[in-house]
């Protein structure tokens, strides 16, 4: 039975033909938007306050993570894409593009790494100074949502190895995909107000 | 090709080129809330090009589309009322 006839939807229903699977994420999203939005603005606030800030590209190295963001953009459209091929039933191109979705959100999450141990060694620290306390806990906030969405983009490329999604069932793979779309558009914002503001 | 398909395309290459000027945008050397204001508008395009194509928002109904769009403007507002009250709050 088709995901979306499995019950009859009312001609005034305000969410169409959205399943409650698809409004759960969306709350989730906006819930999870307004944390992002309470560290962004309790970093502007602080940075405010504070004597001096670095300038952009004084520390943060802008090109490697300019090629980060290209990357996120990348898997964006290689999400929509595994979207779009189960759609319409191809289940080969939901799993070869799921997979690349996968590989560009570990390379995003090892160049993270690369940038932080750099950081590291050099003695920028979580506590060197308020600075770099909104850095970090931005930064690692975001990186934990590529990790979460990673890992849950494993469990639905398992699902798709099953052969679960078809072209009548594919509810999982939008759901996934509102979420790691938002992963990406939160990355925009930090990077602009974190790494070039 | 698919329509789908060459929109899907068009967005990440528009969304790429966006991400270049940004990056410019940060080095070049003009007033610096032209600087802001720029990057703000890069970084709202860019969100929004996301939300509309990639996260196909522009097929939701008007109810949803509300419910999502209307913590933006509160959260703006926010941002410059705490601004505004940083020099009363905050004291090092």
């Amino acid at each position: 039975m088709n995901q979306n006839q499995a019950l009859p939807i009312p001609a005034n229903d305000p969410f169409g033909k959205a399943t409650t699977g698809k409004l759960g994420m969306w709350l989730f999203i906006i819930i999870d938007g307004l944390s992002f939005a309470g560290l962004l603005i309790a970093g502007a606030a602080l940075r405010a306050s504070a004597p001096s800030w670095p300038a952009a590209g004084e520390l943060l190295n802008i090109p490697l993570t300019a090629f980060n963001t290209f990357l996120l953009i990348c898997t964006s459209f290689t999400m929509v894409m595994a979207l779009n091929a189960i759609q319409k039933g191809d289940q080969a191109g939901l799993k070869k593009y799921l997979t690349y979705t996968m590989a560009g959100g570990l390379i995003f999450l090892g160049i993270q790494v690369y940038e932080y141990y750099h950081f590291i060694v050099n003695d920028f620290l979580l506590n060197t100074s308020i600075y770099s306390g909104v850095f970090y806990v931005t930064t690692c906030f975001h990186g934990l949502h590529v990790l979460s969405g990673v890992i849950y983009i494993a469990c639905i490329l398992y699902a798709a190895s099953k052969g679960r999604y078809s072209a009548d069932n594919w509810d999982h793979v939008e759901i996934l995909g509102l979420f790691w779309h938002f992963v990406d558009l939160v990355w925009i914002l930090v990077f602009t107000v974190i790494y070039l503001i | 090709m698919d329509d789908h398909k060459s929109v899907y395309i068009k967005n990440a290459i528009w969304l790429t080129i966006l991400t270049v000027l940004e990056v410019g945008v940060a080095f070049i050397d003009i007033s610096r809330t032209g600087q802001i204001v720029l990057l703000f508008a890069f970084a709202a395009t860019k969100m929004l090009m996301v939300a509309m194509i990639y996260m196909h928002v522009r097929y939701e109904t008007k109810v949803l589309q509300k419910i999502l769009f209307i913590p933006i403007p509160a959260g703006i507002l926010f941002t410059i009322a705490l601004m505004y009250d940083i020099p009363f709050r905050w004291v090092y």
